[in-house]
């Protein structure tokens, strides 16, 4: 008699299980990156630096206290100058002057028409051998652009909230960016007012097509822009006061 | 039931994987964080933000006088019209509307400056605290940018000569010392541009106001 053979019982592999062991490898692999890349930050921080970033953030805390500050002490400056004992006629035509004069500085919120251009690091591997600062956005890619959209007819513009003034500045603090002594992060969005046509005339433009457009080709650096049909930047807050310097008077 | 402890296996994982890739995104994303920063550029950083602090402490305590003049201009009885009258001639100062005079520093740029070299100077001075600025006698405003026009090099639309003289209102010896400082614009400009650069700090600077419209013709004030 022979006996039979049960039948050979196939492997059946169930879906969730394939699903399961990528997600879990996939789990290490990012575990595993994120583990590396917090030691690496946690070796470079010395003590000398820890003190410094301690002072630099409050630092920071102070500057966005003194801004608030200000602000409110502007609007209760402008809150005196809609009223007066004196000639209501005369006190209406320089309040009018001084919110045409308000709105030419930058010091006032405004919306309207535009083109708005975000830019950002690059993601590509940094080839051995090459700097770094190549793939990131710089300083000057932001200014770059920021002259290319006022030579495009720009009548206000914002770097990733903070309005550009007569007094604006744009620069790099290592591999951070500062504007009006604002630290920002990537990705900057850059938000212009102005007539139409202008993203068409700064795309255009050789401030943009020269540096900054090479850099965007030649290191990908990540880029994106396109027109609005309404745009509303906020006034600048900050320091608007001469130190060194004064209006002339008849007596100068 | 394996269909049951298949999906809350998949629903666990799931979450713990998105969990992970957005603190992986995060600590990708490129780090305003300060500990990305070197000592130096920390110290350059803190040094800035100082810098600009007391500047902003002053135009606080400025604008708490301000107000203070006010109050008692209210109380007196007086009329508001000269403290506003003032500050009318403060903020169109400020736009580039009106004269200013001041100490700063005078720049005289020879060679074959492009654009680019004007509009890099001109952040400079901005970045060295700089509180006006006028090139060849065109007052620079918010929005003055330099650009190649049809036979020279154009600002507000008025040409610029091959030989311009830079004058920037601010604190004489921060501005001159920003432009100087080994490795800095001076430097590069002599050599990538061979452009030829004197500076000299002035008590007396007098820039004039724009000739430029700045009235907006799209922006609106947004009430």
């Amino acid at each position: 008699m022979s006996r039979r053979l049960p039948p050979k019982r196939r492997f059946v592999r169930p879906q969730w299980a394939i699903s399961i062991g990528v997600a879990l490898a996939a789990i290490g692999f990012v575990g595993a990156a994120q583990w590396n890349s917090s030691l690496a930050r946690q070796e470079f921080v010395t003590s000398a630096q820890r003190v410094l970033i301690g002072e630099a953030q409050d630092l920071q805390r102070e500057q966005d206290d003194l801004r608030a500050q200000i602000e409110e002490a502007e609007d209760r400056v402008r809150s005196f100058q809609t009223t007066s004992a004196g000639s209501q006629a005369q006190l209406d035509q320089i309040n009018s002057d001084l919110a045409e004069a308000r709105l030419e500085s930058g010091l006032v919120a405004v919306r309207g028409p535009g083109a708005v251009v975000e830019i950002a690091d690059s993601t590509r591997q940094v080839p051995p051998g090459e700097s770094v600062n190549n793939y990131l956005v710089l300083a000057d890619d932001l200014r770059d652009i920021v002259t290319a959209l006022w030579a495009s007819g720009a009548e206000a513009i914002t770097i990733s909230g903070e309005r550009l003034v007569s007094t604006s500045s744009i620069y790099s603090a290592g591999s951070a960016i500062l504007v009006n002594t604002v630290p920002l992060v990537p990705p900057y969005r850059i938000e212009a007012v102005g007539p139409e046509g202008l993203h068409d005339r700064f795309l255009s433009n050789q401030a943009f097509v020269g540096r900054v457009g090479r850099r965007i080709e030649s290191y990908g650096l990540q880029f994106a822009s396109e027109p609005r049909d309404d745009l509303e930047l906020p006034a600048f807050v900050g320091n608007t006061r001469m130190r060194w310097g004064a209006p002339e008077t008849a007596a100068d | 039931m394996a269909g049951r402890i298949a999906q809350l296996s998949l629903f666990v994982v799931a979450g713990l994987i998105g969990v992970l890739l957005v603190g992986q995104l995060r600590s990708q994303a490129r780090p305003i964080e300060l500990s990305n920063l070197s000592p130096q550029e920390l110290s350059g950083l803190v040094e800035t933000l100082q810098q600009r602090n007391v500047e902003l402490t002053n135009a606080l305590a400025e604008l708490r006088e301000q107000v203070r003049d006010y109050e008692r201009a209210e109380v007196q009885g007086q009329s508001t019209l000269e403290l506003t009258s003032e500050e009318l001639t403060r903020v169109r100062a400020f736009a580039g509307l009106e004269p200013v005079v001041g100490q700063g520093i005078a720049i005289r740029m020879t060679g074959p400056f492009d654009p680019t070299a004007v509009n890099d100077l001109v952040h400079e001075l901005r970045n060295a605290g700089a509180e006006a600025i006028a090139i060849d006698g065109i007052r620079i405003t918010g929005r003055s940018v330099a650009v190649l026009g049809t036979s020279a090099i154009e600002i507000d639309g008025r040409p610029l000569d091959e030989t311009v003289e830079v004058l920037a209102v601010g604190y004489p010896t921060g501005l001159q010392s920003s432009i100087e400082r080994p490795g800095g614009l001076k430097t590069y400009l002599e050599q990538s541009l061979d452009v030829t650069m004197s500076i000299e700090t002035r008590r007396n600077l007098r820039l004039p106001a724009t000739e430029r419209d700045l009235a907006p013709t799209v922006a609106e004030p947004v009430e």
